[in-house]
């Protein structure tokens, strides 16, 4: 049978795609793997990749030595509020650097663009003793206070707000819908791919966030998943990798069927924050 | 229902004065159009009386009321714009209905109106599409519809037709008349097409930067234009234009216009007699410039040589650039003959539809009617 010389190059890239996509997939199916086996089947001669039969056991012990059902709930708290919050100041403040004109509106909207170049470490210890100040170390608050306002989502979101022509600006207001009614009425709905990359791409960010949580909580009551899960690698876990990958595929299994039910707008919001960005 | 005053309303941005002086009165129900060149201050004196911008002298009144201070929402009117300015995320139904769900209109009184719009444009069956599913002349009549459930007592047009092609342009102006006819509404249209301002509006009001040329009817523009820009600017063909001086000879008075001359028509030489010696510009439209071969008797003696340029068939009839000595004319004859380039060709004019025009800015026509 002959194969074009087009099948032949495809055949090509499909090889070297699966290739890559098996180099990048095996750690996860491996983590998967490890949490169903028993002690003695983690290193054995002929690596096992499909464990049999499964031992669920791993899981129940993992969620007995740490609260990581407590983690789960902290952590989406913690994501949700940030992001619930940081759509309400973004929009808001790209509604007023796109579409108003106000002394001084370059100038503080450069200074935004500044806190976008500012490494995130080099604020980690103002905002501490400012919480401290505050009394606010040790609660879900002090993870997610810092990250209420956003220069990146504000920017994204002033371009996509400049895009939206001022003619229907100006139908709007003969309508009766002007200032903050045309932001929610006209604006937001139209700007709802933007919202949804944003959201996509703070939820991933603050979901992994570990060194600023980390920082300000000292108790189990108010950890997150990623701090969780670092913590049962030190203390809980000692050298029993079974509970290890158990717990990692836990913390790690809501991003991934996040990732699952939203992949096409995981890609859409890459692409949009690069090509606006 | 209303009539509409801007007085001494003045417009500028920056150190450009986009709206000089500007005094109209457009009556209740009339059909006025401001015409005129891209930045003329047309589309601006339009915003003005939206209320979309705030003039920075006079008063605009809407009815019996003031509206300087009101907003646009509060002045009853209602606006289609060039570019449409569908909500895209909204259907046709909501696009028509959100204006007077803002104002909190009762749910059947809204369906109401809508399907009442709906049906005198001839867009029910699109009420559940949304805007990018419509054509851009569907869309303009979403545009209109979104006018006429407002009932407003003044309709304002921004250059609606631009973004449409010819054939639904022509369509449209059609619709347009008829809505006005049926709406007893008044309306104030915006335009740079002069073919618009002709075939629509009951009142034409020319503009050229930031000024009023000229108010009147249509035909009264046409035939009477005040100055060379509206002359210029109206009718198309484009008027001809010949810088000529008036000469008196043998008890005649002539145009001079060195490559050749032209009586003036008994009936005019008063009003042009006080012109003898002086420079003027002559104007003469195409459709009154005739090939002598087939013109009326009555013009036949008032004839010029010319080498034909360019023939332009347009089917119904034929414009010909032609050059007369040291000029260039257009000449718009009927469908008589076949014509060649470089054919010489002589011209009959219609002296008695010729005007004058002072050759000094402002250029404005010498009249010659009470």
């Amino acid at each position: 049978m002959k194969f074009s010389r087009k099948s032949r190059d495809r055949l090509g890239l499909h090889l070297i795609l699966g290739l890559v996509s098996l180099v990048t997939v095996a750690p996860y199916f491996w983590i998967l793997s490890t949490s169903l086996k028993y002690r003695t089947e983690v290193f054995t001669q002929i690596p096992k990749w499909i464990p049999w039969p499964i031992n669920i056991q791993n899981y129940l012990e993992v969620f007995q030595m740490a609260p990581f059902h407590l983690y789960l709930i902290n952590t989406i708290i913690v994501v949700a509020g940030i992001l619930a919050i940081q759509l309400v100041t973004i929009t808001l403040a790209a509604y007023v650097f796109g579409r108003r004109n106000f002394w001084g509106r370059e100038f503080f909207f450069f200074l935004f663009l500044i806190q976008m170049m500012i490494p995130i470490h080099a604020t980690f210890l103002p905002n501490f003793l400012t919480l401290k100040r505050f009394d606010l170390l040790n609660t879900r608050i002090a993870m997610m206070l810092p990250f209420f306002a956003s220069g990146y989502g504000t920017f994204l979101l002033r371009q996509a707000f400049r895009q939206i022509p001022r003619a229907l600006e100006d139908a709007a207001v003969i309508d009766g819908c002007g200032g903050l009614r045309f932001l929610w009425h006209v604006l937001v709905p139209l700007a709802k791919p933007t919202l949804i990359a944003f959201s996509i791409i703070s939820i991933v960010s603050h979901w992994n966030d570990y060194l600023w949580p980390l920082i300000v909580t000292d108790t189990p009551e108010v950890r997150t998943l990623t701090i969780g899960l670092g913590m049962f690698v030190q203390q809980e876990s000692g050298a029993d990798w079974t509970l290890l990958m158990a717990a990692t595929a836990f913390v790690t299994a809501p991003m991934l069927i996040f990732f699952l039910v939203f992949q096409k707008k995981f890609v859409e919001s890459f692409m949009l924050s690069g090509m606006k960005g | 229902m209303a009539k509409v005053i801007l007085e001494n309303v003045t417009k500028q941005f920056g150190t450009v004065q986009a709206v000089k002086d500007f005094n109209l009165t457009v009556e209740d129900k009339e059909f006025a159009i401001l015409v005129g060149p891209s930045g003329c201050g047309k589309s601006t004196a339009l915003r003005m009386i939206a209320g979309l911008e705030e003039p920075n002298t006079g008063t605009i009144s809407i009815g019996d009321r003031v509206v300087n201070d009101l907003p646009p929402k509060d002045r009853d009117i209602a606006m289609v714009f060039q570019e449409y300015a569908l909500y895209p995320h909204m259907s046709v139904y909501k696009n028509m209905a959100f204006g007077l769900k803002l104002r909190k209109f009762p749910k059947n009184e809204i369906d109401q109106r809508v399907r009442d719009a709906a049906e005198i444009l001839s867009i029910q069956d699109f009420l559940d599409r949304k805007p990018k599913q419509l054509s851009g002349g569907q869309r303009q009549r979403v545009a209109v519809g979104r006018a006429i459930v407002r009932k407003p007592a003044v309709f304002l047009f921004d250059e609606p037709l631009s973004n449409l092609d010819a054939k639904l342009r022509v369509q449209m102006r059609a619709e347009l008349s008829k809505l006005h006819d049926r709406l007893q509404t008044t309306i104030i249209y915006v335009t740079h097409d002069q073919v618009e301002a002709m075939t629509m509006g009951t009142k034409i009001v020319v503009m050229k930067d930031g000024w009023i040329q000229q108010v009147g009817s249509p035909l009264g523009v046409y035939n009477y234009p005040v100055n060379l820009f509206v002359a210029g600017f109206i009718g198309s063909p484009v008027m001809n234009f010949i810088p000529c001086r008036i000469i008196s000879k043998d008890n005649r008075l002539l145009m001079d216009a060195e490559s050749f001359q032209l009586p003036i028509p008994e009936k005019k030489v008063p009003y042009y007699q006080s012109l003898a010696g002086s420079e003027v510009i002559f104007g003469i439209r195409p459709n009154d410039i005739y090939d002598r071969a087939f013109a009326p008797e009555n013009i036949k003696i008032n004839t010029v040589r010319s080498v034909i340029d360019v023939i332009e068939p347009l089917g119904s009839e034929i414009h010909l650039n032609v050059t007369a000595g040291k000029h260039d004319l257009i000449a718009a004859v009927d469908v008589q003959t076949v014509y060649k380039v470089h054919q010489e060709l002589e011209l009959a004019f219609d002296l008695n539809r010729m005007h004058l025009f002072q050759k000094e800015p402002p250029n404005l026509r010498v009249k010659t009617e009470q």
